[in-house]
């Protein structure tokens, strides 16, 4: 028997919001996979099919929360483009940080599932191009570029932001300040730095006249 | 007693970190927008020190360091190390609040100018002591107003400014318009900093005052711990939201004087949203030439305004700088900002009771009987001249409420007798008094010279013996007559 395209989706969204419903009732190290695969009324070999690890379940609804976050982050952009308040380096990074933290807080106790992997400081330049890492790299640079830094960022600087950013996500996932407000401190402080330094280090041809 | 800033400079304890020293990195950006200026920058002692890492603020953590010292100079030698440790300690604790950035540079700008601090430069520093947060862009904003009120500014509000409109001490004031159409004024903190506020005054008290020398050193710890806790007092919003609905209904349509309203419904801790009042400070209002007249006017409203809330509100209002009064277009006054505010309650309001006798009849008797009570002053020797002091320190303070007819404020020389005073004060280490001295001396310096800078020129005595009324207190045996 062929199982359909259709078919397999809506398996994987059974299973997937299956998994979220266990995870927010019972916490993600409680639930196990034979838990998910109980409650979603399937074998637990079928549910290996479509993930191969409780991470990996993680990992596609993290994927479909940031996916609906830089769809929101776009129009948000476009609608208020045009607006004659310029927006600083610092704020644009902010604010792609930012939508993604919103998009990730029902998810943010147990995204540390994922600190080896996606959210790894060390997450590979060579993962497929849709991954995480590649689309928010990318849209990263589409900021830098915008703000006249030269197309082909220099990696380091990018690597460097990664790392800035995965630990912001690390420090959010623990904070325990009310509505984790300082994670918003920790961010604005950590954008503000990249983008001072970044502009520090901007070959002094490309700086403005008035910093000479 | 005059020091030169290199003396000063000497009195600073030695750094500690001289290895790290090396690393330092100047000021080798020019570009403003970068963080260079966090960036140490190697002249001498203590340079790592971020927030003491200009001249001014140096020379007021230099002289701040000379004066505590001074209360050692008879200590054991053991208790002198240990508390010079305890201050280098603190001193890295200041040196980490850098929202008193302000604070601590005005505040040495104006005691490298001492003794010859001038009224304007005294004046000056007494402004600028507040905290002093990073700005905020919107989409920081966006995310504090999403946290604390539920939604997106854009959704809640009609309309709302995503340029600030003033800054706050903790954060910055944005105007609003409510779906229901009212305009509105939103203050917002950047976040997590009054948790970081009221942290670093734990530590710094901690720090700062641990040893006990004498009655004199425990009476200044107190006052310490008072400026302390009104300091966190400020940090929260919610606080202050009730301190403001109930002083509003202090004032009636007649008086002239408005207390925004409280949109409790969009503040929490961290926002305060209130009605906006329309009008301008005091230097804006001074530039448009008003007449005495108009001058008066405002200047009776503001003393009134102080007296009703300490007399029929029981509270004191102990942080009286201009940018907390708006002179409106139809000539009332807007009071704003009720952080600070204390409530006189307990013994505090019985011994202002028994200091309205002392003080309120300009009789020099009378005073002393105050001030004696007040400071706890003895018939010892070494008693004398503080006394003397503040006998004149406390007339100046109230000859304006005890002057039958009008009272000149802008007497620029009367003004200068004030500061002399206070300072020879200070060098005379005399610190026995209660808990709200500190309080007490800025709010009457705060009073002296906003009237000072308003050139205002009016009775206080008809509208104090009026306010006072409300007390209930039985004066039949001293309160002075006045046919105003
Ligand atoms: N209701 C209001 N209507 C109009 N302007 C207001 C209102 N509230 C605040 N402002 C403006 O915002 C400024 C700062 O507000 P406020 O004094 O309440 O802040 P703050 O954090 O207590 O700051 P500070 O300690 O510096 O006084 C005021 O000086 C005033 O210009």
């Amino acid at each position: 028997m062929r199982i359909t395209t259709e078919a397999k989706a809506a398996m994987r969204l059974k299973i997937v919001e299956t998994a979220k419903l266990l995870f927010a009732e019972r916490g993600f190290e409680q639930t196990t996979t034979r838990d998910i695969a109980q409650a979603a009324e399937i074998a637990t070999g079928t549910l290996f099919n479509y993930f191969p690890t409780k991470e990996a379940i993680v990992q596609e609804l993290v994927d479909e929360a940031l996916r609906a976050a830089e769809v929101r982050l776009s129009e948000q952009t476009s609608s208020s483009a045009g607006t004659d308040l310029e927006v600083s380096l610092d704020e644009e990074l902010f604010a792609i940080v930012a939508a993604g933290l919103r998009a990730l807080k029902p998810l943010r106790t147990y995204l540390s599932a994922l600190w080896q992997t996606v959210f790894s400081p060390l997450a590979s330049a060579t993962d497929d191009s849709d991954s995480f890492r590649a689309r928010h790299l990318e849209c990263v640079s589409s900021v830098l570029v915008r703000h006249g830094f030269s197309a082909d960022v220099a990696p380091n600087v990018l690597q460097l932001y990664w790392t800035l950013y995965t630990g912001v996500l690390v420090f959010w996932t623990s904070d325990k300040s009310p509505k984790q407000e300082d994670t918003l401190a920790l961010l604005d402080q950590s954008m503000r730095m990249f983008a001072g330094w970044l502009i520090a280090e901007r070959p002094p041809s490309r700086r403005k006249k008035s910093s000479a | 007693m005059a020091l030169t800033v290199a003396q000063l400079m000497d009195a600073l304890p030695e750094s500690e970190d001289r290895e790290i020293e090396e690393l330092a990195v100047a000021d080798r950006v020019a570009d403003p927008r970068s963080l260079a200026s966090m960036w140490p920058v190697p002249v001498g002692r203590f340079h790592r020190l971020r927030l003491l890492g200009t001249l001014q603020a140096k020379i007021g953590a230099a002289y701040l360091f000379h004066w505590v010292r001074g209360w050692f100079r008879n200590a054991e030698e053991n208790k002198r190390l240990l508390a010079e440790t305890h201050w280098k300690t603190a001193l890295r604790v200041l040196d980490s609040m850098t929202y008193l950035r302000g604070a601590v540079m005005k505040l040495g700008q104006m005691l490298a100018t001492l003794p010859n601090v001038a009224p304007k430069e005294f004046i000056e520093a007494l402004d600028c002591l507040y905290f002093q947060a990073p700005p905020m862009h919107w989409s920081l904003l966006r995310e504090l107003v999403h946290n604390e009120l539920g939604d997106d500014p854009e959704n809640i509000f009609a309309s709302f400014d995503k340029q600030a409109f003033a800054a706050a001490s903790l954060g910055q004031v944005h105007r609003a318009r409510l779906k229901t159409g009212e305009d509105v004024v939103v203050k917002i903190q950047y976040p997590g900093i009054a948790r970081t506020i009221r942290e670093d005054m734990r530590n710094l008290a901690l720090f700062m005052l641990p040893s006990r020398l004498n009655r004199d050193w425990d009476c200044l710890k107190d006052q310490v711990d008072d400026l302390c806790l009104r300091m966190e007092y400020e940090t929260d919003y919610e606080r202050e939201a009730s301190t403001q609905e109930a002083v509003r209904k202090l004032f009636s349509e007649d008086d002239g004087i408005v207390v925004p309203r409280v949109f409790r419904e969009y503040s929490t801790s961290r926002v305060l949203t209130m009605e906006r009042l329309d009008g301008v400070h005091l230097d804006e209002f001074m530039a448009t030439n008003p007449s005495d007249d108009v001058r008066n006017e405002f200047a009776r409203k503001l003393l009134r305004s102080g007296y009703r809330m300490s007399y029929t509100g029981r509270l004191m209002y102990a942080d009286l700088h201009p940018g907390n009064f708006l002179f409106m277009p139809d000539g009332r006054l807007g009071l704003l900002d009720f952080g600070m505010v204390v409530p006189i309650e307990g013994e505090f309001w019985e011994l202002m009771r028994r200091m309205d006798r002392g003080f309120s009849t300009g009789v020099q008797a009378d005073r002393i009987n105050g001030i004696k009570e007040w400071s706890w002053i003895t018939d010892e020797r070494q008693d004398a001249e503080p006394l003397r002091l503040l006998d004149q320190f406390t007339d100046w303070t109230w000859r304006s409420r005890s002057t039958i007819g009008e009272y000149d404020f802008c007497d620029e020389a009367e003004f200068r007798r004030g500061i002399d005073l206070f300072l020879a004060l200070l060098r005379t280490r005399f610190a026995r008094g209660r808990s709200q001295t500190l309080s007490i001396s800025r709010l009457n310096f705060g009073l002296a010279s906003f009237l000072y800078r308003l050139k205002a020129k009016v009775a206080v005595l008809p509208i104090a013996e009026q306010e006072v009324r409300a007390t209930g207190w039985d004066r039949s045996e001293y309160a002075l007559r006045c046919d105003a």
